[in-house]
């Protein structure tokens, strides 16, 4: 178990996870296109899971471990919701554009 | 514990009844349902029992938030059924509705991170698609969308700051990580400060904190009325009772790293609130930006951090709730009745309705936080509570905060009086035992606010 | 059994849920019986407590009402011989009036309304009487004057008798605000506002003390307005145009009766403080002659009852001031009983002359109305203290208290009796004796009233007859049964002269008073029913001093001119000078700021999800460089 952080020392993935994270923050912030924005919060969580999963063999605890799979089947829900969201402002405005998404105001 | 496989049991037969055609017993049972989780609920008073291995905790604190958002329920599902007739999915709501009361009561009784994690996730999605169950009108399927959107990304943030907090100490158990912290000497500061702030940062974005409040008026505006009433207090209650739990319980030992920083959010929340609601001219935006305010109070309780904060923030939750539920419903059916939401429609309530009329009084007074109404004690015990911890700069922006709170919620009771909309509000009985009842309490409260103080 | 007296409030609290929301829904039968129920239950209760109560004051805590930090006020009951005595006032002519008001007020459209106001009535007295600590009386206090106005603004499409409502509540206001202040002096000189931790540190304090001379004498001011001692009475009489029972409940038998029943609740104060204990002897017995004077000129069948009702709270006053506490509270205990037995008679008189009070349009009704006039004969024999009816014992035992400590109060006293029997007798001459004078529609609609009203009158006079002898003097039993009940709770005056009147000297004052009465009884009998002795119609006809007194002494133009005349003017210039000027200018200017920072902050929120979330960054980002690199 220890010898993988002999090689590779648990900070970088720390960093890695940190990137990651930041490059799905990113990705929210400037893509227009509603899909794109769904991958880039999977990615902000899959970076979670990475950290997690980092940490859990580090500590040689698994409930990190089991924490990722809660993560996942909840993405996994939180993904079909917000698909079926999208499908129907498709259906009512013809584009998953977000920018046109701004009745609401003030 | 027994109260979250009630709850949980309700909402799954509520699934079935769709399947197996005994709608009409939904209701009923739904009522029988909550009333015995209340019971439970009521039962497991001062036992403070750990469940599955330490991973819930059902303390007092627990149980009188269960209570209240229990109650809160009941009362949503006395006013809710008249708004879904026309829809055929009626037992789907219902049962997001109870689903969602379950990852309420799992963020009050959490006592590891991952059920705070899952309480939180069971409530949102919920909620994000109740949010949008109007599906034909664009400005539900917007709610929904940026709820959706700005609720997830959040969550994103939560994680992160969790994992973080489990890298620096080892482990989700909120006992086990208070503990770590209080013995200091941890490894990584930086990662820990970090995390603590990340979770601070999403829960203020659950309780619609400034500057992460942005979602809140969209959303409550473009949601169907009865499901803006039910976020802005079901909902808030939990996101409030998980943010007191997980900061006054978990990191009260790292209070340099976030306090100032909370105590910043809190003042800005109530001031933004305040001052944006000043200007709306639409009474549901208004109380989005109304409820906005509350948060910043309620979040007083949180940097407070004394013995008193506990009981101030559950008497100001169960004050906020009972007068916000009665100003939605009068709003329900007052844009029933003239189509629209705006302060208009309440020109000449007073003359044609005086019943309405007494009971937005009750309610606007209540929220303003005048007494005899339940809204001034609510007020008074987190003032108290945040002096006794010396804060008087933010005590000063509150007061302030509420001075300009008596503004806009006297424009609803001024516009009453006005000239205008001659014709009568005909509304069933249903709505008329939930303003009573909404009333009753808020002033019972007002003036006997010693029922609920000295529970906690 | 005594634990359980916290449901006597609780039961008129349901009665008047049930008619105020039931509203014009609830059949009449069924609000007023309903309504009466309520209060029989408490009466029944009350009673039950009474029987089982052992002399040992009982605390009843319900629930922790306000408490933060050092102040916690809980909502605790009090049982002891006092609250118990008024308890069973309360709920008993309470229980009497109530069914009275079924008969009085049948045919009335607010008759709902008039039940919920008459039970909610009772539930604060009962707070008022019951509460362990001054907050809850006050609440009580409070209560029942708001109840008060309400019911005299019953009839609210007349602007005359909102007029007397408001006035009624302004003047109370200025007795509340004394109250008030005593109560928040209490808290800081003791600590507390509970009785129980109240009284025994009170005995720490020395004589006339100048903190305990404060709280007494804002007290005092508080018993002022509610019980219309001078110079806060002016609402009591206006007080007559809400309905007869109102009339006889509130303002005869028990609201007024809640400023005694606080200063004999205080007694231990007081006692401490003698200076106090002088004005109120003064007071009660320059407004027990002064309204006397009144009464023998008005012609207003309640006013005259009003102004009585006046008069005999100011003797009440003059035995606290005494300190003879607990005869006061048998004198609240008698007078209860014949002044709601004259006020439902003179209801019932009204009753039967469709609505006519002046009684310079009655007369002859005695064969008319023959059980009216067999009660109003009682109560006026009892009030005028005819032996052995109940006025004879509590009067003369006042007046026999009044004797030992202080002769000159003694001789306003009398001269004030004389003058309450001339009143009386010439008002029931005048009504029930002599010819008819009201129209010819009115005399042939004469007719005795029903069943509902008659049985409370009859029961009333039993109580009115036999009322004195709980409290037979100590000349004919061996010991004052009614002041030996009261005597644990009670703390005297270190200047009370304890000894009695001597045996003899009691009897020959007994036989001389009886002596005067008959006589007095002769003279108006002959002036009155003859049809010479009918006061004229107009004002003008009447003798100087008659007239001063018929316009009650132009104490309300009096009152115009010094205190409402001046206040006018000073609001008009605050409200030109600094209130328009200055206040309105900041306010506005303040207002601007509000509303352009709204506006501006409203932009903010753009509705662009892009942005929202920009801005959530933007703030993590802060929050995190705040944090962790600063």
């Amino acid at each position: 178990m220890g010898s993988i952080f002999q090689t590779i020392p648990l900070n970088n993935y720390v960093i890695l996870s940190t990137l990651l994270f930041c490059i799905g923050v990113l990705g929210v912030l400037f893509r227009r296109n509603a899909i794109i924005i769904f991958m880039c919060v999977e990615l902000m969580l899959n970076a979670v899971n990475l950290l997690l999963v980092a940490f859990s063999t580090y500590f040689g605890d698994a409930a990190g471990q089991v924490f990722v799979f809660f993560i996942m089947a909840v993405a996994a829900a939180e993904v079909a919701v917000g698909l079926a969201i999208l499908t129907m402002i498709f259906r009512n405005t013809g584009s998953v554009d977000i920018n046109f998404l701004n009745k609401l105001k003030h | 514990m027994n109260t979250l496989l009630v709850l949980a049991g309700i909402g799954v037969f509520g699934l079935f009844s769709e399947i197996f055609r005994f709608k009409k017993a939904l209701l009923p049972v739904v009522f029988l349902g909550l009333a015995a989780a209340l019971v439970t609920t009521v039962c497991d008073w001062n036992t403070n029992v750990s469940y599955f291995n330490n991973m819930m905790k059902v303390d007092n604190f627990s149980l009188a938030f269960s209570a209240v958002m229990i109650c809160i329920t009941m009362l949503w599902f006395i006013i809710s059924p008249g708004f879904f007739t026309d829809e055929t999915s009626k037992s789907d709501h219902f049962t997001l509705i109870l689903f969602a009361l379950t990852g309420g009561v799992l963020m009050s009784s959490f006592n590891n991170m991952v059920m705070l994690f899952l309480g939180i996730e069971i409530l949102s999605i919920s909620m994000y698609i109740l949010a949008g169950s109007n599906k034909k009108s664009l400005a539900s399927n917007e709610a929904a969308f940026k709820y959706f959107l700005m609720g997830s990304f959040a969550t994103g943030f939560l994680l992160f700051g969790i994992a973080l907090i489990y890298g620096a100490t080892g482990s989700f158990d909120i006992d086990v990580i208070a503990t770590r912290l209080s013995e200091g000497n941890l490894n990584s500061s930086v990662m820990l400060f970090a995390g603590i702030l990340l979770t601070m940062i999403a829960m203020a974005f659950k309780v619609s904190a400034a500057p992460f409040h942005f979602w809140a008026p969209d959303v409550y505006q473009g949601a169907p009325t009865v499901i803006t009433a039910f976020m802005s207090t079901v909902v808030k209650t939990a996101a409030v009772a998980a943010f007191f739990r997980l900061f006054i319980h978990t990191f009260t030992s790292m209070t340099e790293v976030w306090h100032t920083a909370l105590m910043i959010i809190s003042a800005a929340t109530i001031l933004v609130g305040n001052i944006t609601a000043v200007y709306q001219t639409n009474v549901k935006r208004m109380l989005a930006y109304s409820s906005i305010a509350h948060a910043g109070y309620m979040l007083m309780a949180i940097v407070s951090m004394n013995s008193a904060a506990p009981s101030a923030l559950l008497f100001y939750v169960i004050a906020y709730s009972v007068s916000s539920i009665a100003s939605f419903t009068i709003l329900l059916m007052v844009s029933n009745s003239t189509g629209n939401d705006s302060i208009e429609s309440f020109y000449g309530l007073g003359k044609k309705n005086p019943f309405l009329a007494i009971m937005t009084l009750i309610s606007m007074l209540s929220l303003a936080g005048i007494p005899p109404t339940a809204g001034f004690f609510a007020k008074y015990y987190i003032f108290i509570a945040a002096m006794e911890n010396h804060m008087m700069p933010l005590v000063l922006i509150a007061v302030l905060g509420s001075l300009i709170g008596v503004y806009y919620y006297f424009r609803v009771i001024i516009a009453m009086f006005r000239d205008g909309n001659e014709k009568e509000i005909d509304f069933s009985g249903r709505y008329k035992l939930v303003m009573i009842i909404a009333g009753i309490l808020a002033l019972a409260l007002g003036v006997a606010p010693g029922i609920v103080t000295g529970l906690l | 059994m005594i634990q359980l007296a916290w449901l006597i409030p609780v039961f008129p609290l349901v009665g008047f849920l049930i008619t105020s929301l039931g509203g014009k829904k609830l059949p009449k039968s069924i609000s007023g019986t309903l309504a009466s129920t309520m209060v029989l239950a408490s009466f029944i209760v009350s009673l039950i407590t009474f029987i089982q109560f052992n002399g040992q004051p009982v605390t009843i805590d319900l629930f922790d009402w306000i408490s933060s930090g050092s102040l916690s006020i809980p909502f605790s009951f009090m049982i002891d011989q006092l609250s118990l005595i008024m308890l069973l006032i309360i709920t008993g002519v309470g229980f009497l009036i109530h069914v009275y008001s079924i008969g009085y007020m049948h045919g009335d459209e607010g008759f709902s309304r008039f039940f919920s106001y008459l039970n909610l009535f009772i539930f604060f007295m009962l707070l008022l009487v019951m509460g362990s600590n001054y907050i809850v009386m006050f609440t009580g206090w409070e209560g029942v004057g708001l109840c008060s106005y309400l019911l005299i603004g019953f009839w609210f499409k007349n602007p005359e008798y909102n007029k007397a409502a408001n006035k009624a509540f302004i003047m109370n206001r200025i007795g509340d605000l004394g109250f008030l202040l005593g109560i928040i002096l209490i808290y800081i000189t003791f600590g507390t506002t509970s009785f129980n931790i109240i009284f025994p540190s009170a005995g720490a304090f020395p004589n006339n003390q100048p903190v305990i001379i404060a709280i007494t004498m804002l007290l005092f001011i508080g018993a002022m307005g509610k019980s219309a001692q001078i110079p806060l009475y002016t609402w009591l009489p206006d007080a007559m145009a809400g309905p007869t029972p109102v009339s006889a409940l509130i303002h005869a038998a028990t609201m007024v009766t809640a400023g005694i029943y606080m200063v004999i609740r205080s007694n231990v104060l007081y006692s401490l403080a003698p200076a106090t204990l002088s004005v109120i002897t003064v007071i009660g017995a320059a407004t027990a002659i002064f309204s006397a004077a009144i009464a023998i000129t008005q012609t207003d069948i309640k006013k005259v009852l009003a102004y009585s009702t006046v008069s005999q709270l100011g003797y009440m006053f003059v035995a606290l001031g005494v300190g003879a506490y607990s005869t006061a509270l048998f004198h609240v205990t008698t007078h209860a009983f014949f002044k709601a037995l004259l006020f439902l008679a003179a209801g019932s008189v009204i009753h039967a002359m469709s609505g006519e009070q002046d009684i310079r349009k009655m007369g002859a009704l005695k064969k008319k109305l023959p059980i009216t006039y067999f009660v109003f004969l009682i109560g006026t024999l009892a009030i005028i203290g005819c032996p052995p009816l109940a006025g004879f014992f509590s009067k003369d035992e006042i007046l026999a208290k009044v004797y030992v400590q202080n002769k000159a109060i003694f001789g306003v006293l009398v001269i004030t009796t004389l003058m309450t029997s001339i009143y009386m007798l010439r008002l029931f001459f005048l009504t029930f004796f002599g010819s008819f004078r009201g129209t010819h529609d009115q005399e042939h609609h004469l007719h005795e009233s029903p069943k509902s009203m008659t049985i409370p009158l009859v029961i009333l006079a039993v109580l009115s007859a036999i009322g004195g002898f709980m409290g037979l003097p100590e000349v004919f039993s061996e010991h004052h049964s009614f002041n030996s009940f009261l005597e644990p709770l009670l703390t005297f005056p270190s200047s009370f002269i304890h000894e009695e009147m001597s045996h003899s000297l009691e009897w020959s004052l007994m036989i001389a008073s009886t002596i005067v009465l008959v006589i007095i009884f002769f003279i108006t009998r002959k002036a009155y029913t003859s049809s010479k002795g009918v006061p004229a119609l107009h004002e003008n006809d009447l003798s100087y001093l008659a007239k001063a007194s018929y316009n009650k002494f132009y104490i309300d133009e009096l009152y115009n001119f010094i205190i409402v005349r001046p206040l006018h003017i000073i609001s008009e210039v605050f409200y030109k000078i600094v209130d328009s000027r200055m206040i309105d200018g900041l306010v506005n200017s303040v207002n601007k700021t509000v509303v352009a920072s709204s506006r501006t902050l409203r932009m903010v929120q753009t509705g662009n999800v892009g942005f929202y979330i920009f801005a959530m960054v933007f703030g993590i980002i802060a929050i995190l460089l705040f944090n962790l690199v600063l």
